[in-house]
């Protein structure tokens, strides 16, 4: 991290101009590996999609549209995309504004209180579905942890047991989750910005929100960028806190669309229901990725 | 870590810096603290909101821990977990780093950005939509429930991912080392042996601690296609979950066993983790 440049300079140059057999050796056993495992399930799924698949029998028949009908009439799957779409408007940008918050001010923090960065960054690698179990230890009204708190001041709110409850104790372990992937990167974009930035500003203002939103945002934007739209990527396949924190419940209240997903597929075996709305959903996303991507495009070139 | 700027804050610019830092990280802190406290808590203690401080509110035990490790389950689900993991990892930087040395190194009709973009959209896929069709695969090469089929698996879907940023750690090797190795008389072999390898050694292992967490956490597929003989630590947590339900303390010793290693490991890297994380898109 101390070595720095601004970020996204990219080197075009190659670093060694011979060409031989090597580079294709080198590159052989990945390609097939990549290709022999990731254009086949595409293929599969999108003909598992028109076909009544039983497991055991393969393909019995194909059904047309049939699959996809089903899917678009289903209310569980409509809720899901509903329910998904709340879940990541939440917690993206809660997420964001956080991460690179608790940036600045470890920008800010002299260099002998390094240690708030390790801190910070602890959640990152945690495992999402250990974190919603140990979510149910501190959000049940029967002794959990964040549920007595909030009872001591007087509020009492039924996370475990409302539709709105779960999918906010699911939002804020995700919080606690991915904040930490924001405020790394936000971290690594703070740290491109010269000193002589502040240095300038500092001149004009002592009003730090003013070095905040006019120096130190704008500059980083790019970085920041590249963060939300990974987390707006990764937020979309949301499976593991909610499934081990409310199982999808109370009902389907918090079945996001990952857990009906796979429930679909892999507890009723239903893969061509299963393959359909999987691919009605990966359009959704790619409409979404798609139209954040153009905005945010700067980041990435 | 800004001289300048902590210099010329004012006090209350500071005190707002250690107040919100301090906040922060025991908000941050809090659920592994439970966690511990309730893993060496008995049943009737984790009820009780008084029992705070061990040895004095209450006596500590290591009952849960024990409980959960002679359970004939979580050994080998914590085996399970580290062999896939391990495996995956060796496997991905075993055919990852010579694809990435070369894209790094050679012309190739392929623009960089082009390959890029398509990472980008191999990662966009929800990997729930390729469910069934590994499901499917694993059931007819006779894969279900083993290692090797969970390993084919995480190594498809980290392959990508750790080919575009070990190309991105090659690319900082600088030119003037790679050709005084060839004035030298070293072929191309030996410069990516002796010379590119031991110098993107950092780069590499922070891909490997990344690849391997990626695999100890992910738990779709893991319960999808190994629920029982070759389950991980991820479906270990989530049958628990089901069977042993609010009990705090099994829960809070589960949680640390499945949480702990890829934490402990991320405290030791920091350069290129942030790079690590956004496939390169960021250098830091």
């Amino acid at each position: 991290m101390h070595d720095l440049k601004l970020p996204f300079v990219r080197r075009s140059e190659r670093l060694y101009s011979s060409s031989n057999t090597l580079k294709y050796i080198f590159i052989l056993p990945a390609a097939l590996w990549i290709v022999a495992f990731t254009i086949f399930p595409v293929f599969a799924t999108i003909q598992y999609s028109f076909a009544n698949y039983v497991l055991g029998r393969g393909i019995t028949a194909y059904v047309g549209l049939e699959n996809y009908l089903n899917v678009l009439r289903s209310g569980a799957f409509w809720y899901s995309m509903f329910i998904t779409s709340a879940y990541v408007s939440i917690a993206v940008p809660v997420e964001l504004v956080l991460g690179f918050l608790l940036a600045w001010f470890v920008i800010l923090c002299p260099r002998e209180h390094n240690f708030f960065r390790p801190i910070l960054t602890a959640p990152l690698f945690t495992m999402e579905v250990a974190i919603g179990y140990l979510g149910i230890t501190l959000f049940t009204s029967q002794g959990g942890l964040f549920a007595e708190v909030l009872d001591y001041f007087g509020i009492h709110i039924l996370w475990m047991t409302t539709a709105y409850g779960g999918l906010a104790a699911a939002i804020i372990l995700d919080v606690w989750r991915w904040t930490p992937f924001v405020f790394l990167i936000a971290i690594a974009g703070l740290t491109g910005i010269p000193d002589e930035m502040y240095e300038a500003a500092l001149l004009e203002t002592s009003n730090y929100r003013h070095l905040l939103l006019y120096i130190a945002l704008p500059l980083s934007w790019p970085v920041l960028s590249v963060a939300l739209l990974l987390r707006l990527i990764e937020a979309l396949k949301t499976f593991g806190i909610p499934l081990a924190l409310t199982g999808g419940g109370p009902g389907i209240s918090t079945q996001l669309f990952s857990i009906l997903n796979y429930y679909t597929t892999i507890q009723f075996f239903d893969f061509g229901k299963g393959s359909a709305m999987a691919l009605i959903y990966l359009v959704f996303v790619s409409v979404v990725v798609a139209l954040f991507f153009n905005r945010l495009r700067k980041g990435f070139e | 870590m800004r001289r300048a700027l902590w210099l010329a804050a004012s006090w209350r610019v500071r005190a707002t810096t250690y107040i919100v830092l301090i906040v922060a990280s025991i908000w941050v802190l809090t659920p592994f603290v439970w966690a511990i406290q309730n893993s060496i808590k008995s049943l009737t203690d984790t009820f009780n909101p008084a029992a705070i401080v061990p040895f004095v509110n209450y006596t500590p035990t290591l009952s849960s821990w024990i409980k959960v490790l002679s359970d004939n389950q979580a050994i080998p689900a914590l085996l399970s977990s580290l062999i896939v993991s391990s495996g995956t990892t060796l496997l991905v930087i075993l055919l990852g780093t010579p694809a990435a040395y070369s894209l790094a190194g050679f012309e190739f009709p392929i623009r960089s950005r082009d390959l890029n973009l398509w990472f980008y959209s191999q990662r966009v896929m929800p990997p729930v939509v390729v469910l069934a069709p590994f499901f499917i695969l694993l059931v007819q090469l006779k894969l279900v429930d083993t290692w090797i089929g969970l390993i084919l698996i995480y190594t498809t879907f980290n392959l990508t991912f750790g080919i575009v940023i070990m190309r991105d750690v090659f690319r900082e090797i600088s030119r003037d080392i790679n050709d005084a190795a060839k004035v030298d008389g070293a072929n191309a072999w030996q410069i990516f042996w002796l010379i590119a390898i031991p110098l993107s050694l950092d780069g590499l292992i922070v891909t490997g601690i990344i690849v391997f967490s990626f695999c100890w956490n992910e738990a779709l597929f893991a319960s999808a296609v190994a629920p029982q003989h070759a389950a991980t630590l991820a479906t270990f947590v989530l049958a628990s979950r089901s069977t042993q339900g609010v009990n705090f303390n099994i829960a809070a010793v589960n949680t640390l066993i499945a949480i702990m290693p890829p934490v402990l490991m991320s405290l030791f890297v920091h350069r290129y983790l942030a790079r690590g994380l956004t496939f390169g898109a960021v250098k830091g």
